[in-house]
C-alpha cells in the first residue's frame, strides 16, 4: 500500500500532538463528564421505556425506572466500595495499561496498532501452554521462581512475534498496518481455538478450555482478600514499566526517533531516522507488551486459556486515546476504565441494568477525545460570553 | 493501472483459493464419503446462499467506497450496520401495535433502519468534516458505541436477542426464474439480493460518470484542486459519508429483514464483523465497486461452505480454521499483490474552509 494513507493520518496526528498538555487533560476530563451526562440521558430514556414495579425516580409527573444519580453511585460503590471491588478495578486497570501501551507506542511512531487483541489472545495461549508443559517438571519453592518468568516470557515472545508480522509486512510490502492488524485479530482467535481444540482441550469441562496452569505459577493476591484476582506486586511492576516507557520515549534515541517519525515522517527520514527499523521495533515492542498483558491475564485472573477472552485489546485503544497516548496518562485513564468495567458489573448485578451502558460510555469518551476542536469552539464561545458579561455589568 | 492491478489481484486470489481447495482434496480424497459430500454441497443451494450472505458485506463495502473515495476513512461502517439492523427489528415489532402489518410494515421498518443509519452517518460526518475529528478514532468510537448501545437497547426492550420478525422471503421473476441453474440463483431470490445486483453497477456508474461521482473522487485525491474549482470540499465529503450511511443501512436493515429476522445482542451482535469484512473487501477490490462485491462474495463463499460442511459434519477440519481462511487469503493477496490505490487525501481533514 502506498504511503498516502499514513501521510494523511500523520497530519491528523500532528494536529493532535499540537495540543498542549493542559489542554489535553482538560479535553479528556470534559469528554468524561459529557459522556457521563449522555449516559444519564440514556438511563432516563431506557427507564422511561422499560416497565418496572417500583419506579426509582419521579420527574415532572413521569416515572422512570432508573435514577441516573443512584446508578452512578452504585457504579462507584461497585468499583471502589469494598476491597474485593477495588481489587477487580485495579486488576482491570493493570491489564488495560498493558494493552494501552500496545496502542500508545506505535501511535507515537505514526502507526495504528489495532492488533493488540490478537497479540493478547495468542500470548495468553503461549503462556498457558508453556506453563502446562513446564509445570510437572519443577516442584517445591523454586517452582514459582522458574514458572512465573517463563510464563511471562512466553507471552511476551509470542506477542512480540505477532506484532513483528504486521511490522515486517508494512516495511517490506507496504501493507497498511490498520488492515493487517485487523485481519490478524480474526486470524489469532481462530488459530488459538483450533490449537486448543486439537491439542490442549480439557476433556473434563465442556467448551474450548485448557487445563489449569500449576498453582505455583498463579500470581497470588497480597493485601487483598484471598479469592480476589489481583496482585499488588504486579501493579507495582506495571507502574515501573510505565515509567520505563516514559523514559524510553522521552530520554532515549529510539524514543526520539519514534516521536520524530510520528510527527514528521519526511523530516525524520531526512534527518537520518531509520524508518523501517523504528516501525518494526515499535510494533514488536507493542506486541510484546500486549503479550505480557495476555500472560498476566492467564497467570493472575483465569489460570487457563478459554474462548471468549475479554476484549481488553480493543479497550486498550480507548484507554490510550483518553491518555493522549502518553504512558503516564495511561495510569489515570486505565483506572477510570477499570472502574467503569467493575462498576458495570455491579449495576448489572444489583440493579439489572445492562452492563453495556459502560461500553457506550467508553465509545463516547474516545469519540469526544478524538474531537478536541469541539471543545475548543465551545471554550472560545464561553470565553467570548465571559468577556461580554463584565462589559454589560459596567453599562448597567 | 487500477484495472490491471485489480485483475492481477483477482488471478492471484483465485489461484490461492484453488490451492486451498486442492489441499482439501488431498485431505479428502474424491472417492471417499466426505469427498462425495463435499461435491454435493457445492450446488445451486450453495450459490444462492452465497449471494444471500454476500448482501450485507457487499453493501458495507459499497458504502465504504463512497466515504473513502471522498477522503473520509470510515472504520465505523460496522456500527452503521449494527444500528440499522437493530432499528429494523424494533420498528417491525412495534408497527403492528399501530395497525400496520404485513409486507408494508416490513418495508417501513427497512426504511426506518436505513434512515437511522443515515442519521448516525450524519453525526459522524459533522464530527469528522466540521470538527475535524481524528477519523480512525472517531470511526472506532462509532463502532464501539453501537456495540454497546445495541445490546443495551435490546436487553432493555427484549432479552439477549430480539423476538423474530417476518422476512421478505423470495421474489421470483416470471420466466427467468425457470432458466436452469441461473434461474433459481439469480431470479428467485430475496429482494435484498436484487438491490445488490442493481446497486453495484449503479455505484460503479455513479462514481465514474456522474458529476457527484467525479467530485467525490477528486475530493479524495486532491481537495484543494476541487476547492479551487469552486466546489465546497465539505459538501462533497458530507455527501460521500451520507451515501455510505444509506448503503450500509441497506446492508444492515436488509440483513435483518431480508435474511435472519432477528437481532442477537450477544458478543459481536448478529452483524458479527460483516462491516469490517466489507472494508477488507473494498481494499481487496481496490476501491472498484464490482471487484469489492466480488471480494465480499469470496468471504460469503467461504462462510457458506463452512456452514454447510458443519451441518453435514463432512470434514475433519475445525470450522474455525475454515472461518479464518478468507482472512488469510485476503491478507496474503493484499500483501503480495500490492499497489492498493488509496485516495491521496484519505484521512486528511480539509483545512481550507471555515
Amino acid at each position: 500500500m502506498s504511503r498516502a494513507l499514513p501521510e494523511g493520518l500523520r497530519r491528523t496526528l500532528r494536529r493532535f500532538a499540537g495540543l498542549s498538555a493542559v489542554e489535553r487533560v482538560l479535553v479528556s476530563g470534559a469528554a468524561v463528564v459529557v459522556a457521563l451526562l449522555v449516559g444519564a440521558v440514556m438511563l432516563l430514556g431506557s427507564g422511561y421505556v422499560a416497565s418496572c414495579r417500583e419506579p426509582a425516580l419521579f420527574l415532572a409527573g413521569t416515572s422512570f425506572c432508573f435514577d441516573p444519580v443512584a446508578v452512578y453511585a452504585a457504579m462507584y460503590q461497585g468499583a471502589f466500595g469494598t476491597p474485593v471491588n477495588q481489587a477487580l478495578t485495579l486488576q482491570r486497570m493493570t491489564l488495560l495499561i498493558f494493552t494501552g501501551l500496545a496502542f500508545a507506542i506505535p501511535y507515537r511512531a505514526g502507526l495504528f496498532n489495532i492488533g493488540a487483541q490478537g497479540q493478547f489472545v495468542l500470548a495468553a495461549l503461549a503462556t498457558t501452554v508453556s506453563l502446562l508443559a513446564l509445570g510437572p517438571l519443577v516442584s517445591g519453592p523454586v517452582a514459582t521462581a522458574v514458572l512465573v518468568p517463563v510464563g511471562l516470557l512466553a507471552g511476551a515472545v509470542v506477542g512480540g512475534l505477532y506484532g513483528l508480522l504486521p511490522g515486517v509486512l508494512k516495511t517490506r510490502y507496504g501493507t497498511n498496518e490498520v488492515i493487517s492488524t485487523l485481519l490478524l485479530n480474526f486470524i489469532a482467535t481462530g488459530v488459538a481455538v483450533v490449537i486448543v481444540k486439537r491439542a490442549f482441550n480439557n476433556p473434563e469441562i465442556q467448551g474450548t478450555v485448557t487445563r489449569s496452569i500449576p498453582e505455583a505459577a498463579t500470581l497470588q493476591p497480597w493485601l487483598f482478600p484471598p479469592g480476589t484476582r489481583f496482585s499488588v506486586p504486579v501493579l507495582a511492576a506495571t507502574l515501573l514499566l510505565v515509567g520505563g516507557f516514559w523514559w524510553l520515549l522521552n530520554r532515549t534515541t529510539l524514543g526520539y526517533d519514534i516521536r520524530v517519525l510520528g510527527r514528521q515522517q519526511a523530516a525524520a527520514v531526512f534527518g537520518g531516522v531509520d524508518d523501517d527499523r523504528v516501525t518494526v521495533l515499535s510494533m514488536v515492542i507493542a506486541g510484546a507488551v500486549a503479550g505480557l498483558g495476555g500472560g498476566l491475564y492467564v497467570m493472575m485472573v483465569v489460570g487457563r486459556w478459554q474462548v471468549g477472552l475479554p476484549a481488553l485489546g480493543f479497550d486498550g485503544i480507548a484507554v490510550s486515546v483518553l491518555a493522549g497516548n502518553n504512558p503516564v496518562g495511561l495510569v489515570p485513564a486505565g483506572l477510570l476504565f477499570g472502574a467503569l468495567q467493575s462498576g458495570g458489573l455491579a449495576i448489572n448485578f444489583q440493579l439489572g441494568i445492562p452492563r453495556e451502558l459502560v461500553d457506550v460510555l467508553r465509545g463516547l469518551v474516545i469519540l469526544l477525545v478524538a474531537t478536541p476542536e469541539l471543545f475548543r469552539i465551545v471554550g472560545r464561545r464561553l470565553q467570548r460570553q465571559g468577556r461580554l458579561r463584565p462589559a454589560g455589568g459596567e453599562s448597567g | 493501472m487500477s484495472a490491471t492491478a485489480t485483475a492481477r489481484r483477482w488471478v492471484f486470489a483465485g489461484a490461492l483459493v484453488l490451492a486451498v481447495l486442492a489441499a482439501l482434496r488431498l485431505v479428502v480424497p474424491a472417492g471417499s464419503v466426505p469427498g462425495r459430500m463435499l461435491a454435493s454441497v457445492l450446488d445451486v443451494g450453495y450459490a444462492s446462499s452465497v449471494l444471500r450472505l454476500t448482501v450485507p458485506i457487499a453493501f458495507a463495502a459499497l458504502g465504504g467506497i463512497f466515504a473513502e473515495r471522498a477522503g473520509v476513512i470510515n472504520i465505523g461502517i460496522e456500527g452503521f450496520l449494527i444500528v440499522s439492523a437493530l432499528t429494523t427489528v424494533i420498528v417491525a415489532r412495534r408497527l403492528p401495535w399501530a395497525g400496520v402489518t404485513g409486507p408494508a410494515a416490513l418495508w417501513l421498518a427497512f426504511l426506518v433502519g436505513v434512515l437511522v443509519s443515515v442519521a448516525v452517518a450524519a453525526v459522524f460526518a459533522v464530527l469528522v468534516v466540521r470538527y475535524r475529528s481524528n477519523q480512525v478514532i472517531a470511526g472506532l468510537a462509532v463502532w464501539l458505541i453501537a456495540l454497546g448501545l445495541a445490546p443495551f437497547i435490546t436487553l432493555t426492550l427484549f432479552d439477549s436477542s430480539s423476538p423474530t420478525i417476518d422476512t421478505f422471503g423470495t421474489w421470483s421473476v416470471p420466466l427467468l426464474s425457470e432458466l436452469p441453474v441461473v434461474g433459481p440463483v439469480l431470479f428467485d431470490a430475496s429482494p435484498t439480493v436484487y438491490m445488490l445486483l442493481v446497486a453495484t453497477p449503479l455505484a460503479w456508474y455513479a462514481l465514474r460518470y456522474t458529476r457527484l461521482g467525479r467530485r467525490i473522487r477528486a475530493c479524495g485525491e486532491n481537495p484543494k484542486a476541487l476547492a479551487t474549482g469552486g466546489v465546497s470540499v465539505s459538501r462533497v465529503r458530507y455527501a460521500g459519508v451520507l451515501i455510505s450511511g444509506v448503503l450500509a443501512g441497506v446492508g444492515g436493515a436488509g440483513f435483518t429483514v431480508g435474511q435472519v429476522g432477528t437481532f442477537v445482542a450477544v458478543g459481536q451482535t448478529s452483524i458479527n464483523g460483516r462491516g469490517f469484512l466489507g472494508i477488507v473487501a473494498y481494499l481487496f477490490g481496490n476501491y472498484n465497486p464490482f471487484a469489492a462485491v466480488g471480494g465480499a462474495m469470496l468471504f460469503a463463499g467461504f462462510d457458506s461452505l463452512q456452514l454447510r460442511l458443519q451441518q453435514i459434519g463432512a470434514l475433519d477440519i475445525p470450522a474455525e480454521l475454515f472461518g479464518i481462511l478468507p482472512f488469510v487469503v485476503v491478507l496474503v493477496t493484499i500483501t503480495l499483490v500490492r499497489r492498493t490505490r488509496v485516495p491521496a487525501a484519505l484521512g486528511e481533514p480539509y483545512e481550507g474552509e471555515e
